[in-house]
């Protein structure tokens, strides 16, 4: 099983490669590059806070921007195109089919949010503030987050066209940063609305877990605790998505 | 996962049984069930024969062969590869596939999409380096080994999907219009590619909706329309085989024309007052009868194929269903 698991990874790894999806790290870059130029005269002393901010931030949009434009697309592209239906009368199973997909986009995004880690080490490296171990802890964040977005983003394009699926993904990514202040909308409203916030809260992955950012330009610590139950929260909800994703693939037609 | 034993042998079993099966499509929001694609088909493909499935569009063939692949899940029915129910991912460990108009990652060469398929198939290096080779060859496809697919021709494609359905050196071929896409060449190519996998005692089912392309290599044809399974002809057993028939006009005194067809070593199959009908057992025999008569300035109005009687039956078939509801397409 793991060797055809580990061959779809390869191919799909290899594709996202040659589709130079890597040219977003050079954006990234720039981005950098631009935040730190444009913005140090305006806050003397505080360019290790910006470089971190807008770094960070960086990172996880374009991180969500390969989710959004690949994972969101994955499963249905190759349906549509039907490149799926050799790989799949192979004897390879769905679900193998499946994990394949998933771990070669998160190999992907571990590389591109590698490279951009490094980026933005140098950066804040090449500023006055000290590079802190919550610097690294953060850049560790984004990529779990990006992960679980990943599985989410699979489950959806087992369900839905890439335009849906996209969009899905990202209410999730914005649900899941703003459940705090939609529990406090329907608290506010009361009645149904409460009850909705409050069922969506519990049932949707709370991403604010993974956002460290206020934390690291504040110069606070973060904790390793933090770091491992971040990992297990981001463990559980991919299990579950793809889980989902495998019970919906199964039963669909080709 | 244990793989099958599908290994040639030469048990009277079947390779693939198809029983009963019935599909239907859901449609709409709702989910509703359709009109059957595919609607109570049987039949069985023996080892080492070539069957066709011949039909119109939307006759319901590439529903049968997803069926059979596990691709689409039948509502009703059994299929079984090898005695394996055709469900289970391990009855396709010796199966080839070649999918219509068959589309691949545009970023892939040749080369890698075979190795890539090759470890799907979990083949090690150096069986997938050999394989490949092999295959890209057999296709006539070897010099395109570093050609990026996304610059290859649409019957380029056609035939590297045709070498990963070779890669497995299966026991089981499934094609779906393996033909459609490539020019006379490459018809060619395929005929012979699937009497050479005959040959090794591989078996075949593919589906067409051309007459002469089923005509040319099948052993058998199973004729659907709109689903359900109007006739099986062994084309074995047909008088005439893959041969032609010619029709020729002849004058009032007709010897001077047996002359000519029997210098030629050929029978006249039917006599009609001023035309007769001429077997020729193939394409050789065709050509030298028509060069005599044209020498002899004799009129041959008609050529046909002598399976015509499995085009007039196919065409009989179509032109009645006009008359019938519409069916799903797959």
């Amino acid at each position: 099983m793991l060797t055809r698991t580990l061959a779809v990874a390869h191919g799909t790894f290899r594709e996202t490669v040659r589709d130079r999806l890597f040219y977003l790290v050079g954006f990234f870059g720039l981005a950098l590059v631009g935040a730190t130029t444009m913005l140090s005269p305006l806050t003397v002393g505080a360019q290790g806070k910006i470089v971190a901010d807008v770094g960070l931030a960086a990172m996880a949009l374009l991180g969500l921007l390969v989710v959004l434009l690949v994972g969101a697309n994955m499963v249905r592209k190759e349906m549509e195109r039907r490149t799926i239906t050799t790989i799949l009368t192979k004897p390879v199973g769905r679900g193998e089919y499946l994990l394949g997909k998933y771990l070669g986009l998160g190999l992907t995004l571990v590389c591109m949010v590698g490279l951009m880690g490094l980026l933005y080490v140098a950066a804040v490296g090449l500023t006055p503030a000290t590079l802190a171990w919550s610097h690294l802890a953060a850049v560790y964040l984004v990529l779990l987050e990006l992960l679980v977005l990943t599985a989410a983003a699979i489950l959806f394009s087992t369900l839905a066209g890439p335009a849906l699926a996209a969009v899905f993904s990202a209410m999730l990514f914005a649900i899941g940063h703003l459940g705090e202040s939609m529990l406090d909308f329907g608290a506010m409203n009361g009645g149904w609305q409460q009850a909705v916030t409050q069922v969506a809260f519990r049932i949707l992955p709370d991403l604010e877990v993974f956002n460290v950012r206020a934390a690291v330009v504040h110069g606070d610590p973060v904790t390793a605790t933090h770091l491992l139950l971040a990992t297990g929260y981001a463990i559980a909800w991919i299990v579950v998505f793809m889980l989902l994703a495998r019970g919906v693939f199964a039963r669909k037609e080709l | 996962m244990k793989t099958p034993d599908l290994v040639r042998n030469e048990s009277a079993a079947p390779v693939l049984a198809v029983q009963g099966l019935h599909k239907a499509y859901r449609r709409g929001f709702w989910g509703r069930r359709g009109a059957p694609a595919v609607a109570d088909l049987s039949f069985s493909v023996a080892r080492g024969e070539i069957f066709a499935l011949l039909g119109h569009n939307g006759a319901g063939k590439t529903t049968t062969l997803k069926a059979i692949l596990g691709l689409v899940r039948p509502e009703r029915g059994t299929i079984e590869i090898c005695g394996v129910d055709a469900q289970r991912p391990e009855s396709r460990a010796r199966v080839g596939y070649l999918p219509e108009a068959p589309y691949f990652h545009e970023n892939l060469t040749a080369g890698e999409l075979l190795d890539f398929y090759g470890k799907l198939l979990g083949m090690d290096r150096g069986r997938r380096r050999e394989r490949t080779r092999t295959c890209l060859e057999l296709v006539g496809m070897a010099s395109e080994f570093g050609r990026r697919l996304g610059d290859c021709s649409k019957g380029m494609r056609q035939r590297v999907g045709l070498a990963q359905a070779l890669l497995a050196e299966p026991d089981l071929l499934i094609l779906d219009e393996p033909q459609s896409g490539l020019d006379p060449l490459g018809r060619r190519q395929v005929r012979e590619i699937l009497l050479d996998q005959k040959s090794r005692g591989v078996t075949v089912i593919f589906s067409s909706h051309i007459v002469p392309d089923v005509e040319a290599v099948a052993d058998r044809v199973a004729m659907i329309r709109h689903g359900g399974l109007d006739e099986i002809r062994d084309l074995r057993r047909q008088p005439g085989g893959h041969g032609f028939q010619a029709v020729i006009a002849v004058p009032p005194d007709t010897s001077e024309t047996a002359q000519v067809i029997a210098a030629e070593g050929l029978t006249v199959s039917r006599r009609d007052s001023d035309r007769w009908t001429v077997d020729a057992a193939g394409p050789g025999d065709l050509g030298r009868l028509l060069t005599a008569c044209h020498l002899d300035d004799l009129p041959v109005p008609e050529v046909h194929s002598a399976g015509g009687d499995l085009e007039s039956i196919f065409l009989a078939g179509l032109e009645g269903r006009a008359a019938e509801p519409e069916v799903a397409s797959c």
